[in-house]
């Protein structure tokens, strides 16, 4: 997720320092003013980039604004719940890549509801399928037979490699990543679980203690994880030698376990650690020497899976095949819907005793699930991920040749980190920047969203239907406002 | 589990064998009770659903046969179904479901105490489909109305200070939410759960969990389970103070004496709607606090008027908690749970981020407020007390009848019968329960089944559920018993 600025007492301080911070560096550029006051002049002048034109009218909204809502959520809702920017947007309606807010005007949605509506926003397809089904029944429970959760349980085994085959569904990607490391302990007989650092995995017990950044960790008993140096090719110490940082792995089981451990889990491109895709090699290393020591290689494909990377799951980049997936996010474009797919063998430890999830399966949720997955070949998402995904990382990296804030581009299909930094030999987070130019952005009619350790990283993750004029508006904006630091 | 089935399968072959050869014996004694109209349906001619003007759709899908097989394929060997035949349920209207065949059955079960207003509620599922239509979700980085007024509406049916509002997909997130916020709000690690209670599958609220068949061997941190305040099985009967008298020494000789907190539900629903003795929350609730915790009130299954006399479970015990779950009944079978606290409490999550990625989206936000709006405007919480009180009457006149009941508890529409083949020793009767279960599927009625020996049955039906219903369900199983 993304370093936030709240309105919480707390909080506060880090706001005034980040505002004073940006001061500062602004008043460092007063020497180039003028000749970038002639360039800003000039581009004033010119035409700003434009939004791809889009063929739709949102209804007119009569709902509260955004005083009201704001007024709400300040006196109803968890004091810790925050919003993006300085002035937050009143989104209330959506239709593919874009969002409509309480104007009308439009947005180019360049972060997907966080990496979940991979069809785009109330396609019709999945519409169709969530409405007919939900005027037929929505909720009986698996006691009873229904044809929509087996439906969708067998197209998803069709995606998958291997013996992954057998699924259980849940309501989120929390729930997912519970279930996954309950199965690994079992299965294994052994409690320690490996996880790497800067990972966020989910926010109930168990998760929280596998997420690997202290922002979403409370002070709570998170026990019988241990937390692997980070394969991070930006940040990391060996670079994008992946061995190398997988021998920390086996340290950890060799050192810190009694050399039998119940898993291990990782996402293939960080999400809310700021898109940091694992170091070539370092998944096959690491698998391997998991499963020597009698442990499960579970992968969290919930930001990285339903082909937002140009594969269908975020693994097939790196040859692996892991004995857990779990997903979530993008399953369902937008339903609360979450999945666990394993091997028949794994399966079968919860028949040890009862499991069950209410919700977990309902027909609504698996018939949207079902339509995703047509959707994602209908539309040919996985392509389009890959061909607008790798067109914007170009541009996004000939960027980076124009402006030294840009530390890095990196990322996969329409899974894309930019990094700023304020200094490229030292990597200082240019987190002021960050925010204001995700304000700004904003103010042009671009969301994306914000994550990293330090906050400083531009999360793109579209849905899918993302184009290339989407993508020059959104680098063409980008480019635009860095030139105004 | 499997071998599990495999006794009762056994069990039930055994004992529909025998049914044939008490029927004759029972015959005579059926027909000389109180009421005309138990004998009217204990006659040849087993009871009729009441009308229901509503023709399912012609269903055109994969057959039960063939979803069966895909389940055990692609589902995993874990997902149990119920009855020997599993039903295949392919449409709802309020209080009812059609199978494959189109025909009819009334749920008496409603999805697991889920679907509270009634299957695809007219004025719900509109709602449901104009936000689907709209926008369906954006997450809370961005403003939205319907989270907004969704928590108002809840927050306006709070007693007390507890009026901060966390939204969550299930009612296991929402009590490891709860149970996060007890023990970072406190800084103590103990909690307490009740035996028999059931809290949720994930890691933490597996140790909150109180029954052996819901338990994983995984380590499930510092819970102290004590002893169940149940009317009917428990040792001091409905008398609270003496399982009260159990959470002080818990806390007195198994803690360091402060604890993180307590965790309830009012009436224990996997449990086997066993309803808490009166006067046990009060004391309870005081001991706890005075020892630094704080109380949580699980109504996910106990909510939103079901009880009849009140909207929440706890308002039956006379405490106001300091944090509520729900999930279940709070959306009408929409993937949705909430926490609500005082902010005192809230406070303290505002240390580190928590955040939930589908919590509070715009279409389960509108369903949620579209719930609670018919819910009130039908006035189903009035309603659940009128029927309930009728169906409760009606089915403690069945205990005078038939020896095998041994107790018929709860209140207004979660109402629980208890079966046993002794009164004394209150053996629990397993396979006459599983006969008669299926017995009353065959009738056209479905039922829950729970109670840690699975000899209870849970009746949670809609909360639209007639008197009508309530008396043919009564009549049904007064008709199955005869036959037992």
């Amino acid at each position: 997720m993304q370093r936030f600025v709240a309105r919480s007492g707390l909080l506060e301080g880090g706001r005034r320092r980040a505002q004073s911070l940006l001061r500062s560096q602004q008043q460092q550029k007063q020497t180039r003013y003028f000749a970038q006051a002639a360039r800003e002049k000039e581009i004033a002048n010119d035409v700003l980039p434009k939004m791809p034109p889009f063929n739709y009218t949102p209804a007119p909204y009569t709902g509260p604004s955004v005083d009201e809502i704001l007024a709400k959520r300040r006196q109803f809702l968890s004091p810790s719940m925050f919003y993006l920017y300085k002035k937050p947007v009143n989104i209330v309606e959506g239709r593919m890549q874009y969002l409509f807010d309480e104007g009308g005007r439009r947005y180019l949605d360049g972060f997907g509801g966080i990496a979940t509506v991979n069809c785009g926003h109330c396609h019709p397809d999945v519409v169709d399928a969530i409405v007919s089904q939900v005027k037929r029944i929505q909720h009986p429970t698996i006691l009873y037979l229904n044809h929509a959760v087996a439906d969708f349980a067998e197209a998803l085994a069709s995606k998958m490699p291997g013996n992954l085959k057998v699924a259980f569904f849940t309501n989120s990607g929390t729930e997912a990543n519970e279930l996954a490391m309950m199965m690994a302990r079992l299965y294994t007989g052994c409690q320690d679980m490996i996880s790497v650092r800067n990972s966020y995995h989910g926010n109930a017990a168990g998760t929280m203690g596998a997420t690997g950044q202290r922002s979403w960790k409370f002070s709570v008993v998170q026990s019988g994880i241990h937390h692997v140096l980070n394969p991070d090719p930006y940040r990391g110490p060996f670079g994008s030698d992946g061995e190398k940082y997988a021998k920390d792995v086996q340290d950890i089981v060799d050192f810190a376990t009694t050399g039998h451990v119940a898993g291990f889990i990782s996402e293939a491109i960080q999400g809310v650690g700021g898109i940091v895709e694992a170091a070539p090699g370092y998944l096959p290393a690491v698998y391997k020497n998991v499963r020597k020591a009698g442990g499960l290689c579970i992968a969290d494909e919930v930001q990285s899976g339903f082909a937002r990377t140009g594969n269908m799951w975020g693994f097939e980049a790196h040859g692996v095949v892991p004995d857990i997936v779990t997903m979530a996010k993008g399953i369902g474009n937008g339903m609360p819907l979450g999945a666990v797919v394993t091997t028949p063998e794994i399966a079968e430890v919860l028949t040890r005793r009862s499991y069950f999830n209410t919700f977990g399966g309902n027909p609504v949720s698996t018939a949207a699930g079902l339509a995703v997955l047509k959707v994602i070949d209908k539309d040919n998402l996985r392509e389009n991920a890959s061909t607008v995904g790798a067109y914007m990382k170009d541009r996004l990296t000939a960027l980076k040749e124009k402006y030294e804030i840009i530390g890095d581009v990196r990322g996969r299909g329409l899974m894309i980190g930019v990094e700023l930094v304020s200094d490229r030999q030292k990597k200082t987070p240019a987190n002021a920047e960050t925010l204001h130019v995700l304000d700004q952005m904003k103010e042009m009619g671009v969301l994306i969203g914000k994550g990293g350790f330090y906050g400083n990283v531009f999360r793109i993750t579209p849905p899918l239907c993302f184009t290339k004029e989407d993508a020059d508006f959104l680098v063409d904006v980008m480019d635009y406002n860095m030139s105004k630091l | 589990m499997a071998f599990r089935r495999q006794i009762i399968r056994a069990t039930l072959q055994n004992a529909q064998r025998n049914s044939f050869a008490q029927l004759a014996r029972a015959g005579g004694r059926c027909l000389s009770t109180a009421s005309p109209s138990l004998s009217a349906a204990t006659a040849d001619a087993p009871p009729q659903l009441p009308p229901f003007d509503h023709r399912p759709k012609p269903y055109k899908g994969p057959s039960a046969e063939e979803v069966l097989q895909k389940r055990k394929t692609y589902l995993g060997p874990s997902l149990f179904y119920y009855y020997q035949k599993p039903l295949n349920i392919v449409e709802g209207k309020m209080q009812y479901l059609f199978d494959e065949n189109g025909k009819r059955y009334l749920d008496a079960f409603a999805g697991i105490v889920t679907v509270s207003a009634g299957h695809c509620h007219p004025e719900i599922l509109k709602d449901i489909v104009e936000q689907s239509e709209l926008l369906q979700h954006a997450t809370t980085i961005y403003l939205h109305h319907a989270i907004a007024d969704f928590a108002e509406g809840l927050a306006e049916k709070m007693p007390g200070n507890l009026k901060v509002v966390y939204f969550v997909n299930s009612g296991s997130e929402a009590n490891e939410l709860a149970m996060m916020m007890a023990r970072l709000y406190t800084g103590n690690l103990e909690m307490i759960s009740l035996r028999n209670g059931y809290h949720g599958g994930s890691s933490n609220t597996i140790g909150l969990t109180a029954l052996n068949t819901w338990k994983y061997p995984i380590p499930q941190g510092e819970i102290h389970h004590v002893m169940n305040p149940d009317p009917y099985r428990g040792i001091f009967g409905s008398d609270a103070a003496g399982y009260a008298k159990d959470v002080e020494d818990h806390i007195a000789y198994g803690t360091s004496g402060r604890v993180a907190g307590f965790i309830a539900e009012t009436i224990q629903g996997v449990g086997g709607a066993v309803e808490l003795a009166p006067g046990y929350l009060k004391t309870v609730y005081d001991t706890v606090r005075k020892a630094g915790g704080v109380c949580i009130a699980d109504e996910v299954q106990t909510g939103f008027g079901r009880t009849g006399s009140h909207y929440w479970g706890f308002e039956t015990q006379g405490v106001i908690p300091d944090i509520v779950t729900m999930a279940k009944g709070i959306g009408n079978g929409l993937p949705l749970g909430a926490v609500v606290t005082t902010p005192e409490i809230a406070s303290v999550m505002s240390q580190k981020i928590q955040f939930n990625t589908f919590g509070g989206n715009p279409v389960c936000s509108a369903g949620g407020l579209a719930v609670l709006r018919v819910l009130d405007k039908e006035k189903r919480q009035q309603h659940c007390a009128q029927v309930g009180t009728h169906l409760i009457g009606r089915l403690r006149d069945l205990k005078e009848k038939y020896e095998i009941i041994g107790d018929v508890r709860g209140r207004g529409l979660m109402v629980g019968v208890e079966l046993v083949t002794d009164r004394k020793e209150k053996t629990p009767a397993k396979a006459e329960t599983a006969v008669l279960f299926e017995q009353l599927r065959e009738l056209g009625i479905l039922v829950g089944k729970g109670g840690l020996h699975g000899n209870v049955f849970r009746i949670k039906p809609p909360m639209c559920f007639s008197k009508d219903d309530a008396d043919f369900l009564v009549d049904a199983l007064d008709y199955s018993m005869s036959k037992l």
